[in-house]
């Protein structure tokens, strides 16, 4: 950890007294009654430190993630790893350590502008992280191909990172985070990223959180739309024991926000999400989809929030949240709310959760598909609605792929 | 539109009608709460020695309680030993014995508020229990129910005369420590309503209870119990009023239904509190705890509240639904105007087989007033093939108000279905636009609009409620369309 960049060790001091004197969040806070994070605080984990060479099980793994058609920016407990990433030469683009000297007049005036609400994961990862990406794109400047952020844990640690993201004026890009690790390790992965949309700006942002199914995860993700910004969000919560997901996106005028999610819980998973989006200025239009599995024990939380405040007339809004349950010892908790202060909007919610469609079974059925099969069918399309959206091809397969591990009787034939 | 918004202003710029205070003498506690003021309360209504200690519970248990802050609500604090906690018009022995002994004044303040006592003068099929600050002062049609073994009597008669029933139902349904109020209620309720309906009954017609707040600085603390034995029904109405006053006053009340096999019991209610004047000064503090137990298979309990009046609501009738296909309904139209907050909703809690609940809440906001729907719909794992439907409406007139939409949904059973779906939106210039162009004023279409926004649930109530309902609609949006 370097300690000669005195204004970021402001913040990483502030935040490690909150942290010290809060920890991280009891269920007592209505944010978080539904996830108990206290197995972290039990684990005790120490702060993970950089390691010399990867074993050939670890580098087969993170190649089987490494996606070739995109750029690469590669952290593996937390630390930069310069040798195996391809980072894009047409940007601004460098680890956040660097950044902090390099382009401290682009990163100092932002840095934790975005969190509005913090809390004790958000204390943790500013007071602890270890490194994280900065990237800014200069004002009607295109990013050619995705930057695809790995997130690699090998060691039975905790690791946090930090991240900024800047889209100047009419700027675009594409942008995929990958958290992953070595299977069957435990450890806590903690990452706070904050995105600073200008102008017309245009960000599509995929998440895909495929951490070992021991792994504590936190990924959280706070964004400020400028006038007319768009950002589009993929979020696939597939990995860890407990992982918790926020997206938060503040919108000015005639800003665009979609989220969509899936999350599949098996065993004793629990995957949390939750979302907010505020509509602080008028005619700004949010669109969020979120979808959950749940299987066996697992279960899943979802938390959406729709805020429109005195200014922001004409808003549009709609957030859907749709689950099935697989199992009888799975559960869903899920609380779509939304907070109106403004007259002229229109704004919706719905949720449902519950079984397969039965007309849409019996209609297999009479094509001569066996029940069972039929729900394997339907199931797998439920997902798989969700991962149609993605558009990069090398990340769809990966996702696929992942789908398809989940629900091998769903495809084949 | 403009040049419509005076006039539809002057003809919504009613005031609050039940408003007006009555001049009689009363027994009034002194301000003040503390463990000899409830023993004097326990004695004064002649109780038997377990409802002191019932009473001492709850206020121990309250003492160590925090007021709950989770709400979407602003409230001032409350000074606990500033409020009186009984206070009952003064009569020259134990109450009336009939109409001939209440106090005239009451008879007409009743008669103001169109709650004629006289049981000649009523629609036929209502008996009403007319509750003054903290006492019951009359009941009508006792004698007719009792002829078919209804017991409809005041809770405090009910406690002397019923106090099997009393020790077998109060606090089954709403325990003594469930949150602030309803425990701070179990220590200094004064009167209310206590209905048995026996087996196989069906009421042979609706029971109502007025509630009248009269008296300044006291409180109004009453406890309803409904029992609904196997196979019997009773529809029930609630309504309520207060003077205009510029100090907020508290109600604080609990509402328990039981209702077992095969029984089921509707319960309406319209809230006409007062709700403060425009600037937010004065109004009732409705802090209200209601919950149904559908302990029997085939239950059935359904709510419909019509809330308009109060300055600040904090409501949320709830069904367990215990029994296996039992049923729980809930329908409510809530209106907040001038500074009116709201914060009201369900809990459905599916713990039998088979059970199914309905939410129709639709919220309208106006003026600077802010309204929350909050509801929880938990399925448990027992539960299997329970259903669900919600449905919340906001409709917002105006554009400093604010409306709010929290549902809560817990499911643990996979067989479950549960739908949810809410929507927010205003009384938009093309509708008003299309309707006046069909020859209605402004002000008949909006409240054209309102009405029909709310038709869900006014079908849901009685006939004389539902005309009453409409109209306080309109009063109660005075002065926000524009």
């Amino acid at each position: 950890m370097k300690t000669d960049m005195s204004w970021l060790n402001t913040f990483r001091q502030s935040d490690l007294t909150h942290f010290e004197q809060t920890s991280f969040p009891s269920q007592r806070l209505e944010d978080w009654r539904y996830t108990n994070v206290s197995a972290i605080e039990k684990k005790q984990f120490a702060l993970a430190s950089q390691i010399e060479k990867l074993d050939d099980n670890a580098k087969s793994r993170l190649a089987a993630f490494t996606l070739n058609d995109c750029y690469h920016g590669i952290f593996i407990d937390g630390f930069f790893q310069a040798s195996l990433s391809t980072l894009p030469e047409s940007i601004t683009v460098c680890s956040i350590n660097e950044a902090a000297t390099l382009h401290e007049t682009l990163l100092a005036p932002v840095f934790n502008q975005a969190i509005e609400s913090p809390h004790g994961f958000t204390h943790f990862t500013n007071a602890h992280f270890s490194d994280g990406i900065f990237v800014c794109i200069n004002e009607n400047s295109q990013l050619d191909k995705p930057l695809q952020i790995i997130h690699f844990a090998t060691q039975e640690a905790m690791s946090a990172t930090r991240h900024v993201v800047i889209l100047q004026n009419n700027a675009t890009a594409t942008l995929i985070e990958t958290f992953i690790g070595v299977e069957t390790q435990t450890y806590l992965t903690s990452s706070v990223l904050e995105i600073f949309l200008r102008d017309n700006a245009d960000l599509t942002l995929y998440k895909v959180q495929q951490d070992s199914d021991k792994a504590y995860h936190f990924g959280g993700t706070y964004v400020q739309q400028a006038d007319n910004a768009r950002f589009t969000h993929h979020n696939f919560a597939l990995g860890s024991v407990l992982a918790r997901s926020e997206i938060i996106s503040h919108l000015e005028t005639g800003a665009q926000c979609e989220l969509n999610g899936l999350y599949l819980g098996a065993n004793r998973q629990h995957l949390d999400n939750l979302t907010r989006i505020v509509h602080a200025k008028p005619d700004a239009v949010s669109r969020e989809y979120y979808k959950g599995i749940l299987n066996n024990r697992a279960r899943g939380v979802f938390q959406g929030r729709i805020v429109v405040d005195e200014d922001a007339q004409r808003t549009d809004s709609q957030m859907n949240n749709r689950n099935l349950l697989l199992s009888s010892d799975a559960e869903i908790d899920t609380k779509p709310q939304l907070e109106i202060y403004a007259d002229d909007v229109k704004c919706a919610h719905g949720v449902t959760v519950g079984q397969l469609d039965e007309k849409s079974i019996f209609y297999l059925q009479s094509r001569g598909i066996d029940e069972d099969h039929a729900k394997h069918i339907l199931t797998f399309a439920f997902a798989n609605e969700m991962v149609d959206k993605i558009t990069v091809p090398s990340l769809h397969d990966c996702v696929f792929t992942q789908l398809l591990a989940r629900f091998p009787e769903g495809a084949e034939r | 539109m403009s040049a419509n918004n005076d006039e539809i202003n002057n003809l919504l710029n009613q005031d609050y009608k039940q408003g007006f205070i009555t001049d009689i003498q009363a027994d009034t506690f002194p301000v003040g709460l503390n463990e000899e003021v409830i023993a004097k309360l326990s004695k004064v209504k002649n109780e038997p020695e377990f409802m002191l200690e019932y009473r001492l519970k709850a206020f121990r248990h309250w003492q160590t309680m925090p007021s709950p802050d989770w709400a979407q609500l602003k409230i001032e604090p409350i000074d606990y030993q500033e409020i009186s906690y009984y206070s009952a018009p003064k009569s020259k022995d134990n109450g009336p014995k009939s109409l001939d002994e209440i106090d005239p004044e009451i008879l007409e303040a009743y008669k103001k508020l169109g709650i004629p006592l006289a049981e000649q003068e009523q629609l036929a099929g209502i008996a009403v229990d007319a509750v003054f600050d903290s006492v019951s002062v009359a009941t009508t049609f006792k004698s007719k129910l009792h002829e078919v073994g209804v017991i409809f009597c005041p809770i405090s008669e009910a406690i002397r005369e019923h106090s099997e029933l009393i020790k077998q139902y109060l606090s089954s349904v709403v325990p003594v420590g469930d949150n602030f109020f309803a425990a701070l209620n179990s220590a200094v309720f004064t009167d209310g309503s206590f209905v048995y309906i026996p087996k196989g009954v069906r009421c042979p017609m609706e029971l109502s209870t007025y509630f009248r707040i009269n008296a300044s600085n006291t409180g109004q603390f009453e406890r309803t119990l409904i029992i609904a034995d196997e196979g019997s029904y009773v529809s029930y109405l609630e309504g309520c009023s207060a003077p205009q006053r510029d100090e907020n006053q508290l109600h604080a009340a609990v509402v328990e239904l039981v209702i077992l096999k095969d029984a089921q019991i509707k319960y309406s209610t319209v809230q006409n509190w007062y709700p403060g004047d425009k600037e937010g000064k004065g109004g009732i503090y409705n802090f209200v705890t209601k919950r149904a137990d559908c302990r029997g298979e085939n239950s059935k309990v359904s709510w419909t509240q019509v809330e308009t009046g109060s300055a600040i609501t904090w409501k949320y009738p709830s069904c367990v639904l215990t029994g296996d296909n039992s049923v729980g309904e809930f329908y409510s139209v809530a209106v907040t105007n001038n500074l009116q907050q709201a914060d009201t909703g369900t809990k459905m809690i599916h713990i039998g087989k088979n059970s199914t609940s309905t939410i129709i809440s639709k919220g309208i906001s106006a003026g600077r007033a802010q309204n929350t729907y909050r509801g929880l719909v938990k399925i448990l794992k027992s539960a299997e093939n329970a259903r669900n439907h919600t449905q919340c409406d906001s409709l917002l007139v105006g554009d400093k108000c604010g409306a709010h939409t929290f549902p809560y949904v817990e499911v643990k059973q996979p067989t479950a279905q549960i739908e949810h779906e809410a929507t927010t939106s205003k009384i938009s210039e093309d509708q008003l636009f299309f309707c006046q162009q069909r020859g209605l004023s402004a002000e008949d279409a909006v409240s054209m609009i309102v009405n029909g926004f709310c038709k869900q649930v006014f079908k849901e109530l009685p006939m004389e409620f539902a005309v009453e309902a409409q109209a306080l609609l309109g009063l109660s949006l005075e002065g926000s369309v524009g």
